[in-house]
C-alpha cells in the first residue's frame, strides 16, 4: 500500500509537468501505471472478497444484488450494521431497481447484526477499498492525459480515455498488442445485469470500445458490425504502437478514416432495381425433370403390355375385332393361338424388378432358414390361386424391339403340339 | 435503359422498319396521334415496348401523313397494330373477323405481351396466321 502511495505522489507531480524530459523514463513511467492498476484491480478483488465474507453474516443475498465491488462497498458502508433499510438511503449509490430489489430482500434476509469488531473491520476494509479506487481513478487520468504521446495511433482511433481504460485493463500496451481482436473487444464488457430485467436490450459483447465516438455515432442496426471493426482496428494500432513503429499517429488517423469510410458504405441504399425485358419466347430450353417420381407419374399412362398385343397382328391370321367382322375396335394377338388367355397379367414394372432385385442381394431374413410358410403357389390378383408364377409370363413381351414373330419362346399358330 | 418507340415519317421509312428485323417482330400502330383511342393505345404500347424488347420492336406511323398504306392494308380505322415477321404481315384470329390487323383497343398490358409473345412464336415456326390467346369475339356487340 505504501508503494502505491508513492508511486501516486510521483505520478501526479509529473503529470502537473505536462512536458517530457525524454522518451524513456515517461514511458517506463507509464509502464508501471499500467502495471500498478492491474494490481489496484487485484488488490480491490482480495478487498472485496474480505468485505464478502464479512458481511455474509449480515446480509448474505447483497452479494448476488451488487456486482460490481466498488459498489458493494460503499452500499456495505452506508448500510453498516443498520437492520431496517427504509433507515438508510441507498439514492446515487446504486439505480434505483436495485435500492428497491435490495430493500425487499433485506427486509426479509435470513442475516443477523454484526459485533462491533467485525463492523469496524468490515468498514475498514471498504474504505480502503474506496481509496484503492480512487487512486485507480487518478493513475488511469495520467495515463490518459499522456496517452497521445505514448499510443498515438491508438488514441486517434478510439479517443485516449477509451484508449486509457483498454491499456489499464490489458496491463500494458504490449499486453494489449499481443491480444487478440476479438478479446480488445471485451475487455471492460460488463456482466449480466440482473435485478429480472429482460436482456433483450442489454448490449452484447461491447466492452470499453462502446464508449468510443465512433461506435456512438453508427445507428443501432451497424453497431456490431462497427463494434468488431473498431476492435480489429485498434489491436492493429495499438500493435503498432508497441513498437513505436509509427509515433506521428498517421496509421491511426488513416485507420480511422477507413472506419469512416466503411460504416459510410454500410449505410448508403441498395442500387435501384432495374426492369428486366422479356426473354425471347422459346429461346431457353425447358429444364426437364428426372428421377423416381417422374418415372412413377409416367407409369401410369405407359403402354401396357395388353395394348401392346392388340397393336401387333399375326402373319395371315385375321384378327378379332369387337363388333365381328372386321367392324369395331381390333383385338390383334390377344386372345390367339399361342397366348391361351385374354387377360395378361399387369407384368411387374422395371422399377419394381430394380427394387426385387436389390432386395434379393441383400442378406435378409434369418440367414438361410426360410419360414415354414412359403409355397409354390402364387397368388395373382385376377385369377386367385394359380401354379405357375405369372410375374415369370409377364416381361415374355418385353420391349418393342423383340420381335414375336421371329421369337424363340413364341410358337407357331398352326402346328399343334403333339 | 428504356425502350423507345420511334416515328416513321415516311413510306420508305416504314418498309425499312420492317425489313430491317430479322430475329425481332415489326409492330407498327397506324393512326393520328391526336386521337383518344390512339393515345391510349399508345400508352400501353410504350409500357409493353421495353418488357419485349427482345423479341419484338415497335413503330408509330401516322397514317394520314404517309397515305399510301391505307389502301393495302385497308387502315379506315381510327387506330390500327400490324404485324410484321421478316417483311411479311402476319395474321392473327383474334375473333373479330379481321385477322390482318388489330384495330380494336387493347386496355391490359399483360393482354397484349401475350398476344406480341404468340405471334412472335407462330412467326418463328413459320406460321401466317396464329391465334390469339384471348379471344375478342364479344368485343363488338351487335
Amino acid at each position: 500500500m505504501q508503494k502505491v502511495e508513492d508511486a501516486l505522489q510521483k505520478g501526479s507531480d509529473i503529470s502537473n509537468h505536462g512536458m517530457v524530459l525524454e522518451d524513456d523514463p515517461e514511458y517506463q513511467l507509464i509502464v508501471d501505471c499500467n502495471a500498478l492498476s492491474v494490481e489496484i484491480e487485484n488488490e480491490i478483488m482480495i478487498i472485496h472478497n474480505f468485505i464478502r465474507g464479512k458481511y455474509h453474516v449480515k446480509f448474505p443475498e447483497l452479494e448476488s444484488l451488487v456486482h460490481h465491488p466498488i459498489d458493494y462497498a460503499r452500499v456495505v458502508k452506508k448500510i453498516g450494521n443498520e437492520v431496517d433499510l427504509t433507515l438508510v438511503d441507498l439514492e446515487g449509490l446504486l439505480p434505483s431497481a436495485v435500492i428497491m430489489v435490495v430493500s425487499v430482500t433485506a427486509s426479509t434476509t435470513s442475516g443477523k447484526p454484526l459485533p462491533e469488531e467485525d463492523l469496524n473491520k468490515t468498514i475498514d476494509a471498504c474504505d480502503r477499498a474506496l481509496a484503492l479506487d480512487s487512486a485507480k481513478k487518478k493513475v488511469l487520468d495520467f495515463v490518459e492525459s499522456r496517452m497521445g504521446y505514448i499510443a498515438p495511433n491508438l488514441s486517434a482511433i478510439v479517443g485516449s480515455a477509451v484508449a486509457a481504460k483498454l491499456m489499464g485493463t490489458a496491463g500494458g500496451l504490449s499486453a494489449l498488442a499481443k491480444m487478440p481482436a476479438c478479446n480488445v473487444q471485451l475487455l471492460g464488457a460488463k456482466k449480466k445485469t440482473l435485478a429480472g430485467f429482460s436482456t433483450a436490450t442489454s448490449q452484447f459483447r461491447v466492452g470499453y470500445i462502446e464508449q468510443t465516438e465512433v461506435f456512438q455515432t453508427t445507428p443501432p442496426s451497424l453497431r456490431m458490425r462497427a463494434c468488431r471493426l473498431l476492435a480489429a482496428k485498434s489491436t492493429l494500432a495499438a500493435r503498432v504502437d508497441s513498437t513505436r513503429g509509427d509515433p506521428s499517429g498517421n496509421t491511426g488517423r488513416a485507420f480511422r478514416e477507413e472506419i469512416r469510410k466503411k460504416i459510410e458504405k454500410w449505410q448508403e441504399p441498395p442500387p435501384a432495381k432495374q426492369p428486366r425485358p422479356l426473354p425471347v419466347p422459346d429461346s431457353e430450353p425447358k429444364k426437364k425433370r428426372g428421377g423416381r417420381r417422374l418415372r412413377k407419374m409416367k407409369e401410369r399412362y405407359a403402354i401396357t403390355d395388353m395394348r401392346k398385343l392388340a397393336n401387333r397382328m399375326q402373319f395371315g391370321i385375321p384378327e378379332e375385332s369387337s363388333l365381328g367382322d372386321g367392324l369395331g375396335e381390333g383385338y390383334g394377338m390377344l386372345g390367339q393361338a399361342g397366348n391361351g388367355k385374354l387377360r395378361v397379367s399387369i407384368g411387374q414394372s422395371k422399377l419394381a424388378a430394380k427394387v426385387a432385385k436389390k432386395f434379393k442381394e441383400k442378406p435378409f431374413g434369418s440367414g438361410g432358414a426360410t419360414s415354414g410358410l412359403t409355397s409354390s403357389l402364387a397368388f395373382t390378383p385376377v385369377q386367385g390361386i394359380e401354379l405357375s408364377n405369372p410375374q415369370a409370363h409377364a416381361n415374355q413381351l418385353g420391349s418393342g424391339t423383340q420381335s414375336t414373330y421371329f421369337s424363340e419362346t413364341g410358337t407357331f399358330s398352326r402346328i399343334k403340339r403333339t | 435503359m428504356t425502350a423507345m418507340i420511334h416515328d416513321l415519317p415516311s413510306a420508305w421509312h416504314v418498309d425499312q422498319a420492317c425489313m430491317s428485323e430479322d430475329e425481332r417482330l415489326v409492330i407498327i400502330r397506324f393512326g393520328k396521334a391526336d386521337d383518344r383511342e390512339v393515345m391510349a393505345q399508345d400508352e400501353l404500347l410504350y409500357k409493353v415496348a421495353d418488357r419485349v424488347r427482345n423479341f419484338a420492336v415497335i413503330y408509330i406511323c401516322d397514317n394520314q401523313k404517309v397515305p399510301d398504306f391505307n389502301q393495302m392494308y385497308e387502315l379506315y380505322d381510327k387506330c390500327t397494330v400490324m404485324f410484321f415477321w421478316r417483311n411479311k404481315h402476319m395474321m392473327c384470329d383474334f375473333g373479330t373477323g379481321n385477322n390482318n390487323k388489330l384495330n380494336f383497343p387493347i386496355n391490359d398490358k399483360q393482354e397484349l405481351i401475350d398476344i406480341v409473345e404468340v405471334i412472335y412464336r407462330g412467326a418463328k415456326k413459320g406460321r401466317g396466321l396464329v391465334n390469339s390467346p384471348k379471344d375478342y369475339s364479344t368485343r363488338y356487340k351487335y
